[in-house]
């Protein structure tokens, strides 16, 4: 059994300005979460940090960097999940703070909820001590300008959706074989206010089994919730399925029965793993045996020393 | 039209200890319900419009925590949540957390067919309903005065009890399931949450997967108990995927329940139709409401093993 984690940094269509910036952030928050796992920490430790990292990173559709809603805030959702307990944590259209993935963490431990959404969300972030940070502190040039560019009449947000910026992930599995996933968004560009895509819903943005694995995912959130993407994969994988096969197989239903494209992380609790997708890209990067594996385009993948810079 | 073929509804009322003094109203509540539905599907209407027929009158029944008779949140507020799944495209329609109005249901079909999402949330959520002119209904007019009264009895208990969420507490959550004569099938599930939940708690019944699921390969599932057990376990979706395994729709069921009972340490209950027409009503709390309706027989049930029938009214 060997450790891993394997974080994305969103499937579309990255533009080549922005694809070394992609790259970069993947791989040191898949970095980062490596670390927590050399050093004993848990799987869900793991992919809080390489998460909180990408959210932190204003190269991402989650945290800093978020999409805006049509009328030009941040809305986030974010799920974490425990393989071992099948303990989860979601928030759903939270505003005005820095790290939901910290936040559905909380949910988890200190709650005997699961989800909490909106208002509700943001009261307990108050109650937490979690600090609240004023919205402008999230938006980025980047986002304004795109929220700019699909206001207009003809916009197709949904094809600009697919492409440029994506939900970020992270799933695990540390040393005791415990495995978890974490999901986090600003959800669709000029999406209506209060929409809430797959992240947060449980099945749909992740799920995470010690008996099985773990998967986050990216994509064109309505169709994941369809197809309950994480969960059919885990299915698979339960019938014997591999996580690559399970990952593609996946994939392709949700192609074939909702025509949408999107890409998956997954994890089984040996330490197998895959970064799959069925969009032109998806900047992802995994840790496993002090080695470091990355990609963007279909069929890279690129390994070197985890300890040598990029 | 000859329905013999496949057309079949069943509802559920919530699956919990349903106490004495509930049980008559709970049951009545349930059989109306069918057959308001099953009316639906006798007159050529899709499994979506029987569905969402049967919950609305469940909604307006202040008997259930769902629309009137909601459940109130921890600052004497309500907040509701419903799905809706139509299992020939996999469209789906949710909102959660939305305030104010009678039939959170139609709400849902509402974000389905008007909308490019499939979940709306909170003030969003009743953003949504007033720009498609559905009425604001104020609060004390879909709360009950017992609702209130348990509500404020709750505040002053220890808070140590009120995290018992694994016992046995009102989930009177309520849900339809229906495959019509075209052999599509449908699922909706409505509800208040649980009694005194945080402000913007969302339990199961919103979450695709979880508390609803209907895929025309497989059935239509409705789930009721507690919330964040079956969320843990994806029930609904888990449920189908044992009938995609080639589990019967009662097996299936036990299956899943056992599951989350073993895993989670969670009680609940499902309705579930598959495509052909094969349907049941599970459950592992003490009582779950429940009626079905098939070839022009109403069946119904309360306790566990209680299976009555009664000919269907013309």
């Amino acid at each position: 059994m060997l450790p891993v984690v394997v974080v994305h940094g969103g499937a579309g269509h990255i533009p080549k300005e922005r694809s070394e910036k992609s790259t970069e952030g993947v791989c040191s928050a898949v970095r980062a979460g490596y670390a927590v796992l050399k050093r004993g920490g848990s799987s869900m430790d793991a992919v809080v940090e390489a998460v909180a990292q990408l959210e932190n990173n204003p190269a991402f559709n989650a945290g800093c960097g978020s999409v805006l809603n049509m009328k030009g805030e941040v809305e986030m959702d974010t799920i974490v999940m425990d393989g071992k307990t099948l303990g989860s944590g979601a928030v759903s259209a939270v505003r005005n703070i820095a790290n939901p993935v910290c936040l559905a963490r909380l949910v988890m431990d200190k709650t005997s909820h699961t989800c909490l959404t909106a208002e509700g969300a943001n009261k307990f972030a108050q109650s937490m001590g979690v600090p609240e940070v004023p919205m402008e502190s999230l938006i980025t040039e980047y986002a304004r300008m795109r929220w700019r560019k699909n206001l207009a009449a003809d916009a197709k947000p949904v094809e600009c959706q697919m492409g440029k910026m994506g939900t970020v992930g992270a799933v695990a599995v540390d040393s005791e074989g415990n495995v978890a996933c974490a999901t986090s968004t600003g959800g669709m560009l000029n999406k209506m206010e209060g929409r809430v895509g797959d992240t947060p819903c449980i099945g749909s943005g992740g799920y995470a089994d010690n008996q099985t694995g773990a998967v986050s995912t990216t994509g064109h959130g309505e169709a994941i919730m369809k197809v309950t993407l994480a969960r059919l994969i885990l299915f698979h994988m339960e019938q014997g399925q591999s996580a690559e096969a399970a990952s593609d197989l996946g994939l392709a239903y949700m192609k074939s029965r909702v025509e949408a494209l999107g890409g998956v992380v997954t994890v089984d609790p040996q330490g197998h793993w895959a970064a799959r997708f069925s969009s032109k890209q998806m900047s992802w990067a995994a840790a496993q045996k002090d080695t470091l594996h990355y990609g963007l385009y279909t069929g890279e993948h690129f390994t070197q020393s985890i300890d040598e810079p990029l | 039209m000859d329905l013999k073929m496949s057309a079949v509804l069943v509802v559920h009322g919530g699956a919990w200890a349903i106490p004495d003094e509930l049980a008559k109203a709970s049951v009545d509540g349930v059989k109306t319900a069918a057959c308001e539905g099953f009316s639906v599907l006798k007159r050529g209407g899709s499994s979506l419009d029987a569905v969402e027929a049967a919950v609305r009158t469940l909604e307006d029944n202040t008997v259930f925590n769902a629309g009137h008779g909601a459940a109130l949140n921890t600052d004497g507020e309500v907040e509701l949540d419903a799905i809706v799944m139509d299992g020939r495209t996999l469209a789906c329609g949710a909102v959660s957390s939305v305030q104010n109005i009678a039939n959170p249901v139609s709400l849902a079909r509402a974000v389905m067919e008007k909308t490019s999402h499939v979940m709306l949330t909170s003030r969003g959520a009743n953003q949504f309903a007033e720009s498609i002119g559905v009425p604001t209904v104020p609060t004390d007019k879909l709360v009950t005065e017992y609702e209130r009264k348990e509500w404020e009895k709750q505040k002053t208990y220890v808070t140590g009890v009120m995290e018992d969420f694994n016992s046995q507490w009102a989930h009177d959550t309520v849900g339809a399931v229906a495959v019509d004569s075209a052999g599509n099938v449908a699922c909706a599930t409505s509800t208040g949450g649980i009694r005194n939940k945080m402000v913007g708690r969302v339990g199961d019944s919103p979450i695709i997967g979880s508390g609803g699921y209907a895929d025309n390969f497989s059935g239509a599932v409705s789930c009721t108990g507690h919330g964040e057990s079956i969320l843990k376990v994806t029930l609904a979706r888990l449920i189908l995927s044992h009938i995609e395994q080639g589990k019967s729709v009662a097996d299936a069921s036990r299956l899943s329940l056992k599951h989350m009972g073993d895993r989670v340490r969670g009680a609940g209950g499902a309705i579930v139709v598959s495509p052909s027409g094969q349907w049941a009503a599970t459950f592992t709390t003490e009582r779950m409401a429940w009626a079905a309706v098939e070839h022009d027989v109403l069946w119904y049930g309360l306790d566990p093993n209680e299976k009555i029938q009664e000919k269907l009214a013309q």
